[in-house]
């Protein structure tokens, strides 16, 4: 079989090879030994030492990698917007408050390879010129929480942390490498969703409400305490470390015509082998759920595409043919999101479902606007409570299509938008379900013991 | 910038918000969260409004519409909150269409699904902007099916205000207020998303400035406690007057009904006050209804004082000043007496002959004295800031105003519509410039938490503080123990001072009580370039000095007068507090005391007028910085009461004489022809008075300064409450927790006190009656007595070991 030419879309391709997770499961890999071995802190001592800040802005911003936290907006441009330094503290943040419903990639990074997401921070921390690395992690990782403090003490420990990183290196070549000053802080989150918004975040680490922020001003203008700040997802910061080492030619090689690189993409629900698979971008549904998940457990009738805030889409086969990028799914109207793929089976009242995805969003509002604190928080839970119940109308149907155009785009943050979404697409795709509901008083499909072996 | 607002074209400077320019063009948005001289936020999500601006291609130049060849127009994708949208060249904003509507009734729907439509017992009902916006906005019917959120609706925050959490819409104007404003952090939220709520600490709201989160809540969520459920919004008259609180010139409006005041609310004067009050201004009017207010003349029959009519009374002044050599007549106001009283006082003064007139209480350093004053706006955006004294608790406001210059943003300037609504250059949780203020005093004040460095001079050391100082301006060594500083810091707060365009000092009330501290502070405030800001001890201290309500001569001042005249005529004053002042009014030939309560004083006169309060008076005043100021009066039921100019009428009748300054109008007329200024004329922001002298008929006089030789010394203090009626303002007094005796708490242990007790005790020869607080800010050796009118601030004998201890426990049988 010859090898094909072209951008690597699809995993099956001979040229991809699995990297971010490459040392996801195996024995030990959580170790710097084990890191150091297979070429670990490679990237951050050829970025430290041989490049400048300037360089490594141009190589990751060439390399495409856009933000893998949901938002994709592009890393290199987003680090490009960093002002001048100008002696003012800088800071650069990883996300690792991994909370989006059919999320879990992050969780396995940090737990199994740590070094990786250190190694990316500090090569991030040496382009933006900040010194200090806030880790921010969601709360109940807490095996994360252990292997990355472990980590960051390795790290220190072998001078990969801490003051004049690299600094032992200078040789008579190269007598400029003065050492990099970085280390990272380790934050433990409390259990709020809210706190994967970057503002809130900020305002969490400072010891203060976690309520978004307004921006403008952006992070890189003010901050963590108000100072200029870069925040990217963990597996950003993971991609970086590969961007640097392998070059930014070997990125851009993968994926489509606005999406590069790998990505890990997240199967849950009704497959026959969920996990996080790591793909190029580009690839298929159909790959994922049925060449690497084993194809669906059960008759299947919609996707999500990238967790639970982004909008469904209907089982169908030329669905399944779409490509997994940023562009593609924004054209048929969804998101990829974190790439947190879930199969809902047909079995599955999809009201019900709705009902789950409501309830956590209202859980999580930080109650800081009215649409999101009142409608979201309030008002959407109570319907689905009346609908379950058997005592909606199909005027209650009405009046929730109505109050979920009045909560998009009106909320200060996307939280709001993350609720009503998925809410807006079930009621386009599956308002049948929602009518039979309310005719008959009870759903199309039944509730039943779905998580019994 | 020019900007179009449905159609509308304005020309606004760059930083103008979206929201103040939909103001600005004569359109409306609902909003519920910005607020004037606070940061904007954006969370209510009313403001919203379609807006779109022209984009720059990347050669710079406009993308023009192909169809019309103008610079094409780009929809923001989202409506937009136009309290935190800056407006851009060339912006178009729409608050009419369609899809603004169905959005600006969405968000009132969700506003309301929660709040309980309680208006007609609702006590902001008739002027609640939820309720407006609603009728404004909303559809008029509710979709929501649902039981209401059930919270507490009776939640005492303090004793001043009660919280209905009910009724709360989360708009976060208050919490943000208490950060921004005061930087008293009291307040926050509680739990999140459908179940936040507004909470405090367990010790109810440690500010002097809680008052003002009553005016600010959109909704019946925060009220004044004093005021609530005594009336409806339709019902009261509101009369907008200034303060005579302090010495401010703080904008308030009162509100009265059926001859009782209610409530004061903040009134609007950005040059001073902006929208704030403190707490002793807003909450401090229960006095003026009390039972006990004097409403009708008394004159003293057979020994005892019957009631009688103004004629009777003023007939027997009349008959009885006749008999007495017009010299040997003092008359004494109290310095928050207005200028027509001031100049009804000196008329009648030089219509008897004598030159034994005065106001008190009177800086012996005097309120005028050196000129050249910085203004509270300049305070606002002053560089550097030195403040000796304890300005939260004397004028209030300067206090906020200090805190407006550590913000570092200066006023902006107004809109026809006012303040602007959302001033973007305003955020949460600003840094402070603290390196901008020192603050000293002889203990630890309030304003110290927000100063770069303090300092605790020894009390009563003003003048050497001020000396030391000037010391260290001249190069010289500091004398660390008069600045209660060390060296490096009092060269850091002497640069500041010289190296700031805008530098001021805050001259408290120990400053000018003494004139060699007051000589001191001005030398001192020349050698650095500063400029100062005596703070007056009352409302129209600056206006009855510039107006010469003085003594002919140093031994006719007010001392003096108690000690010698034969006749006395006191307006609001209360010298027999002291006994020996009392006994020897006992045996004066007349006493006449214009009092509105049956003072120790009133109790010794042979004729007692009703004294209008502040609320009850028209007339004008002279703040701090010598801005004249007009206070109007409220249509309040206080029997037979008049203010001074009533007395020089009643008098000038009795006698058959018309006098000069017999009513206000005819004051005015002196006054316009001493100050050449109209005050009928004045304008609503007051008008300067003019920048001359004080026309002292004296000079100022020197009292003995020596410190007290007595085994424990008390420094009588400032107090944002008025301590003189307190016992009148019970809500007031409740949340004060009653005149306070501070102690180190080695001096309370050391006396046998404890914390609570309540202790009468003599300070200065007065016997007071206080409660004991510990407290590790006063140093040992040293107590502090809040201030009245009557006995002003400075250092005093106190003698603590025969203190007579009312102790307030349980005790368990």
């Amino acid at each position: 079989m010859s090898t094909p030419t072209g951008p690597i879309t699809s995993r099956f391709d001979p040229r991809f090879e699995v990297t971010l997770y490459r040392h996801v499961g195996v024995e030990g890999a959580h170790t710097l030994e084990h890191y150091l071995a297979r070429g670990g802190y490679r990237a951050a001592r050829k970025a430290l030492t041989g490049m400048t800040p300037a360089q490594v802005v141009d190589e990751v911003k060439a390399s495409g990698l856009r933000g893998r936290g949901g938002a994709g907006f592009p890393a290199g441009v987003k680090w490009s917007f960093m002002p001048p330094v100008d002696g003012r503290p800088r800071f650069v943040v990883c996300n690792a408050d991994e909370s989006e419903p059919g999320s879990f990639k992050d969780r396995y990074l940090m737990e199994d390879d740590p070094h990786q997401l250190l190694e990316g921070m500090l090569i991030a921390g040496f382009a933006i010129s900040a010194h200090v690395g806030v880790l921010y992690v969601r709360g109940e990782y807490y095996l994360a929480y252990e292997r990355l403090q472990g980590a960051i003490a390795e790290a220190r420990a072998a001078g990969l942390l801490g003051r004049g990183v690299f600094a032992a290196e200078a040789t008579e070549e190269t007598p400029a490498v003065a050492g990099f000053d970085f280390d990272i802080v380790l934050h433990r989150g409390a259990g709020a969703y809210i706190c994967g918004e970057e503002t809130a975040l900020m305002n969490s680490f400072e010891g203060l409400r976690a309520n978004p922020r307004l921006k403008p001003p952006f992070p890189a203008q003010a901050g963590v305490y108000g100072f200029p700040t870069t925040i990217n997802n963990v597996e950003t910061f993971c991609s970086v470390t590969h961007i640097l080492d392998r070059g930014a030619a070997w990125y851009a090689a993968m994926g489509t015509a606005d999406s590069k690189g790998t990505k890990l993409y997240q199967l849950s629900g009704a497959v026959a082998r969920p996990g996080v698979y790591e793909l190029p971008m580009g690839a298929t549904f159909r790959e994922l759920i049925f060449d690497l998940g084993g194809g669906p457990s059960e008759s299947a009738k919609a996707i999500i595409p990238g967790g639970s805030s982004t909008p469904m889409l209907p089982w169908r086969e030329d669905t399944l043919d779409l490509p997994m990028d940023y562009g593609t799914m924004a054209k048929v109207g969804s998101m990829l999101g974190t790439g947190g793929v879930i199969v809902i089976p047909t079995s599955q009242c999809m009201v019900d479902a709705m009902a789950n995805v409501v309830r956590f969003y209202a859980h999580e509002s930080c109650g800081k606007c009215t649409p999101c604190r009142e409608g979201v928080s309030t008002w959407l839970p109570k319907m689905y409570q009346k609908l379950l119940a058997g005592l909606g109308t199909r005027d209650d149907l009405d009046l929730m299509e109505d109050m979920v155009r009045n909560l998009r785009g009106t909320a200060f943050c996307p939280l709001a938008d993350a609720c009503a979404m998925p809410v807006a697409a079930s009621f386009q795709h599956f308002r049948h379900e929602y009518e039979h509901l309310v005719d008959h008083g009870e759903a199309m499909f039944p509730p039943r013991a779905r998580w019994t072996a | 910038m020019k900007v179009v607002v449905d159609g509308v074209t304005l020309d606004l400077p760059p930083g103008t918000s979206a929201i103040d320019a939909v103001f600005a063009a004569g359109s409306d948005v609902p909003y519920f969260c910005s607020q004037p001289y606070m940061s904007p936020i954006g969370a209510c999500r009313m403001c919203l409004a379609k807006v779109g601006a022209p984009r720059k291609d990347r050669d710079g130049s406009w993308v023009l519409d192909e169809a019309t060849g103008e610079p094409k127009v780009f929809w923001f994708p989202n409506l937009m909150a136009t309290c935190t949208t800056a407006v851009m060249e060339g912006m178009v904003i729409d608050t009419r269409s369609e899809q603004v509507k169905t959005a600006q009734n969405g968000m009132i729907e969700f506003t309301l699904i929660n709040h309980p439509l309680d208006c007609p017992v609702c006590d902001k009902g008739g002027a609640c902007e939820l309720q407006d916006r609603a009728y404004e906005y909303g559809e008029g019917i509710s979709r929501f099916q649902f039981a209401k959120r059930n919270q507490e609706k009776h939640h005492a925050l303090s004793d001043l205000i009660t919280l209905d959490r009910e009724r709360c819409i989360h708009c976060k104007r208050c919490v943000r207020y208490f950060e921004e404003v005061p930087g008293d952090e009291v307040l926050d939220f509680i739990e999140r998303g459908g179940h936040t709520y507004i909470g405090t600490l367990e010790d109810g709201l440690p500010s002097n400035f809680t008052g003002n989160i009553t005016d600010i809540c959109p909704v019946g969520a925060l009220l004044d406690t004093t005021s609530r459920f005594r009336g409806r919004n339709w019902e009261y008259h509101h009369t907008p007057t200034t303060s005579l609180d302090d010495a401010s010139g703080s904008a308030i409006v009162v509100d009265g009904r059926t001859g009782r005041i209610e409530r004061i609310k903040a009134g609007h004067r950005p040059q001073i006050n902006k929208t704030w009050i403190d707490d002793g201004t807003r909450f401090g009017h229960e006095y003026a209804g009390a039972p006990d207010r004097l409403r009708r003349p008394l004159v003293r029959h057979r020994g005892e004082l019957v009631e009688t009519t103004w004629p009777d009374a003023m007939g027997f002044v009349a008959a009885r000043l006749q008999e007495i050599a017009g010299k040997e007549i003092g008359i004494a106001i109290r310095a928050d007496a207005t200028l027509e009283e001031g100049a009804a006082a000196r008329a009648w003064a030089d219509h008897l002959g004598t030159g034994q007139l005065d106001h008190a209480p009177r800086p012996a350093g005097g309120v005028i004295h050196g000129g050249g004053h910085a203004r509270i706006e300049e305070l606002a955006v002053a560089g550097a800031i030195l403040v000796v004294g304890d300005p939260t608790e004397e004028v209030p406001i300067v206090d906020l105003r200090i805190k407006d210059a550590l913000r570092g943003v200066p006023p902006a300037p107004q809109f026809d519509h006012g303040a602007p609504i959302a001033d973007l250059r305003l955020k949460e949780r600003m840094p402070r410039r603290r390196e901008r203020l020192t603050v000293a005093a002889p203990y630890r004040t309030d304003l110290m938490r927000h100063a770069g460095r303090t300092a605790r001079y020894p009390a009563g050391g003003e003048a050497a503080f001020f000396r030391a100082l000037a010391a260290v301006a001249d190069g010289g060594e500091p004398d660390g123990a008069a600045l209660g500083m060390d060296a490096a810091t009092a060269r850091a707060a002497v640069d500041a001072l010289r190296a700031a365009e805008t530098a001021v000092v805050v001259l408290g009330g120990w400053v000018l009580a003494s004139v060699a501290a007051s000589e001191a502070a001005a030398q001192f405030c020349r050698l650095v370039g500063a400029k100062p800001m005596p703070l007056g001890p009352m409302a129209n201290s600056y206006g009855l000095e510039l107006t010469g309500v003085l003594p002919s001569h140093a031994r006719y001042a007010y001392a003096g007068m108690l000690a010698h005249a034969r006749a006395l005529v006191l307006s609001q004053l209360d010298p027999a507090v002291d006994p020996a002042v009392a006994q020897r009014l006992a045996q004066l030939d007349l006493l006449v005391v214009h009092a509105s309560f049956l003072s120790e004083t009133a109790k010794l006169a042979h004729v007692v007028l009703p004294a209008a309060t502040g609320y009850e008076k028209d007339g004008t005043v002279a703040n701090l910085e010598g801005r004249l100021l007009h206070v109007h009066a409220a249509p309040v039921d206080a029997g037979e009461a008049r203010d001074f100019t009533g007395v020089v009428k009643a008098f000038g009748e009795a006698a058959g004489q018309r006098l000069e300054g017999r009513s206000v109008k005819s004051a005015r007329r002196l006054l316009k022809k001493a100050l050449g200024v109209d005050l009928d004329a004045l304008p609503e922001a007051g008008a300067w008075a003019p920048a001359r002298r004080a026309q002292a008929r004296v000079a100022l006089t020197t009292h003995a300064e020596a410190r007290p030789a007595a085994p424990e010394l008390a420094l009588r203090v400032p107090s944002m409450a008025r301590v003189e009626v307190l016992d009148r303002n019970p809500h007031l007094r409740a949340a004060i927790g009653g005149p306070a005796l501070r102690l180190h708490p080695g001096d309370v242990e050391r006396h046998g006190l404890r914390a609570g007790d309540e202790v009468t005790v003599s300070v200065g020869g007065v016997p007071r009656r206080l409660v004991v607080r510990p407290s590790e800010g006063v140093p040992p050796g040293l107590a502090t007595v809040p201030a009245t009118p009557d006995e002003p601030v400075g250092l005093v004998a106190i003698d603590l070991t025969r203190a007579v201890v009312e102790r307030h426990a349980l005790e368990v049988a």
